[in-house]
């Protein structure tokens, strides 16, 4: 059922238009994959035929919606590539809970926060190494375009494949509660958490002041302005001191020359040039 | 085209291993046994007895007397060999069968299984630092899930993979995941937990191919041995490219792959009779 040249140029209008998702050329393969079951579940014989359908009526928001989530990559996993969560419980927490002694209270912000394992691995890392946040405000919030994932992570249910992805085992013991086949988190970390739905190329409500951004393997899918007016954003809502988290392919180099680079381990942040930190 | 959970489902769906193979690798993963608890488990089950018999007696492992009792076999062959054999024995008609999605012509999984835990007890000779005993079992193993991916991936999936890699320049394991939502490593780690295997058996099959992320030495022998078992099964093959930083993980000078590998093809010749590989 391959796609026809003119509903892929569709496609990549429509993935860019509504979550400045770049769908290059030869991708045609991926969106084949991804709207093909979308394409038999609604009836449509042909994926040409369900494009075209989305094409003669732009109000089917239903059908957006499972498009744009579709096409999405959710890709996450608790511990993602461990080194930036080392860094943050090693160096970056106890700096901030010293620096913040005074106001009792932090900001963390997942920006793209896909079905929420990122969350969750900071939640843990909290509640397993840092008893004396338990009396601060601690914000622990996680955003993302799609309804879909924002439900399930929420609902803090996971299936034995996901836990598999990077979460030791006895966190696993520890936080979840087996409920059939799937993994439940239990209350005392999923209360310390917050989803909420945000496109991150339209408007933002307005933020708190960030100790830590992470916003991983997001960008990747977005054009140089995209990215530079997204970290431009997050920059002038960070804390004097506090730090960004890219994706490890991801660097600030010609896209933010205020933001810069720190190696803490085997993990880099990117936080404001001193110069530029308000007094 | 394949359901992630269909493909999950299937995988839990496997034939239980036996209960004396299940128990002996939670005694090999513990470390409060001693051999005498192996031998034990091994005494109730005849046909295994039969087997390491054997396998005590065959050109790589034979010493001066024979061995007769299982006792004498236990302690000749180590609790961390008689683990892999046990599961060889457990799994080798499932491992014999053919994988056409994969290229795989029946035997051909069995023969890389094989070599892959030979390769195994090559580096534990090599390496630096000791290797888990579950080493040898997860390397045979690592390729499960191919078993359970291969018959149910329909000529859509098929097309789709070999599209992301043309055309999406992924790897294979990328764009197996890209495709499916998981690879082949990860089912086979659904595999290894329904039959309730130690948990590093589990990490070192899922991450054979990522062994960064697995965040054990048992991933960076086993995603060793998977590369390395390729030219050692086919010597017209090239020295494998191995990572590196996986070689110093395990302490093994990376001049040394053409000699480990020498040494690997020569081990699996002699252990292809204990493993009745062929």
């Amino acid at each position: 059922m391959a796609i026809t040249p003119d509903n892929f140029k569709f496609i990549q209008a429509f993935a860019r238009d509504t979550a400045a998702i770049v769908l290059e050329a030869g991708k045609e393969y991926l969106v084949e994959t991804r709207l093909t079951p979308i394409a038999m579940q609604t009836g449509f014989a042909t994926l040409d035929e369900f494009i075209n359908q989305l094409r003669r009526d732009p109000k089917a928001t239903l059908f957006h919606e499972q498009v744009i989530d579709a096409i999405t990559t959710n890709e996450t996993s608790f511990f993602r590539d461990f080194h930036p969560f080392e860094a943050l419980r090693q160096h970056i927490l106890p700096k901030l809970i010293e620096q913040r002694a005074g106001v009792r209270r932090l900001n963390i912000w997942s920006a793209a926060s896909s079905t929420g394992q990122e969350l969750y691995t900071i939640a843990m890392i909290i509640r397993e190494h840092f008893p004396q946040l338990r009396d601060w405000n601690v914000q622990i919030l996680g955003t993302d375009l799609s309804p879909t994932v924002l439900t399930q992570a929420r609902q803090g249910i996971y299936s034995q494949l996901e836990v598999n992805r990077g979460l030791p085992a006895p966190l696993l013991m520890k936080y979840f509660t087996k409920v059939d086949a799937k993994w439940a988190l239990k209350d005392e970390v999923k209360k310390l958490v917050e989803f909420k739905q945000l496109n991150l190329i339209k408007p933002w409500p307005i933020m708190p002041a960030l100790d830590v951004v992470f916003i991983r393997n997001v960008m990747i899918y977005f054009n140089v302005e995209t990215k530079k007016t997204i970290l431009k954003r997050i920059r002038q809502c960070l804390q004097p001191q506090g730090c960004i988290f890219l994706g490890t392919a991801e660097t600030t180099i010609n896209l933010d020359t205020e933001l810069v680079p720190m190696t803490i381990g085997k993990a880099t942040v990117y936080q404001c040039k001193p110069a530029l930190v308000p007094a | 085209m394949v359901n992630l959970d269909e493909l999950i489902r299937q995988a839990q769906e496997l034939q239980p291993l036996p209960v004396s193979t299940v128990r002996l690798a939670s005694l090999v993963a513990s470390s409060h046994t001693d051999l005498e608890d192996i031998c034990e488990v091994i005494a109730y089950d005849q046909a295994l007895t039969m087997t390491l018999l054997r396998a005590a007696n065959s050109a790589a492992d034979a010493g001066v007397s024979e061995v007769t009792q299982v006792h004498e076999a236990v302690f000749r062959l180590g609790g961390a060999r008689i683990l892999s054999l046990a599961m060889s024995v457990s799994t080798r008609s499932l491992l014999k069968r053919g994988v056409p999605a994969y290229g795989l012509n029946e035997g051909d999984l069995w023969l890389h299984s094989v070599a892959a835990a030979s390769v195994a007890e090559t580096i534990a000779e090599f390496a630096a630092e000791p290797l888990p005993p579950e080493t040898f079992t997860a390397a045979l193993l690592h390729d499960l899930g191919k078993l359970v991916m291969g018959r149910f991936l329909d000529p859509f999936d098929l097309e789709m993979i070999h599209r992301a890699q043309s055309e999406g320049g992924l790897d294979p394991l990328t764009a197996e995941r890209q495709i499916l939502s998981v690879h082949h490593g990860e089912l086979g780690g659904i595999i290894a937990q329904h039959w309730k295997l130690p948990e590093k058996i589990v990490k070192g099959i899922i991450f054979h191919h990522t062994p960064a992320e697995g965040l054990d030495l048992i991933c960076d022998a086993v995603y060793v041995a998977n590369l390395v078992a390729k030219p050692v099964v086919n010597a017209s093959l090239p020295t494998a490219v191995v990572d590196p930083e996986v070689m110093e993980r395990l302490g093994v000078e990376q001049t040394r792959l053409d000699e480990l590998t020498a040494a690997a093809r020569e081990h699996y010749e002699s252990v292809s009779e204990r493993y009745n590989a062929n």
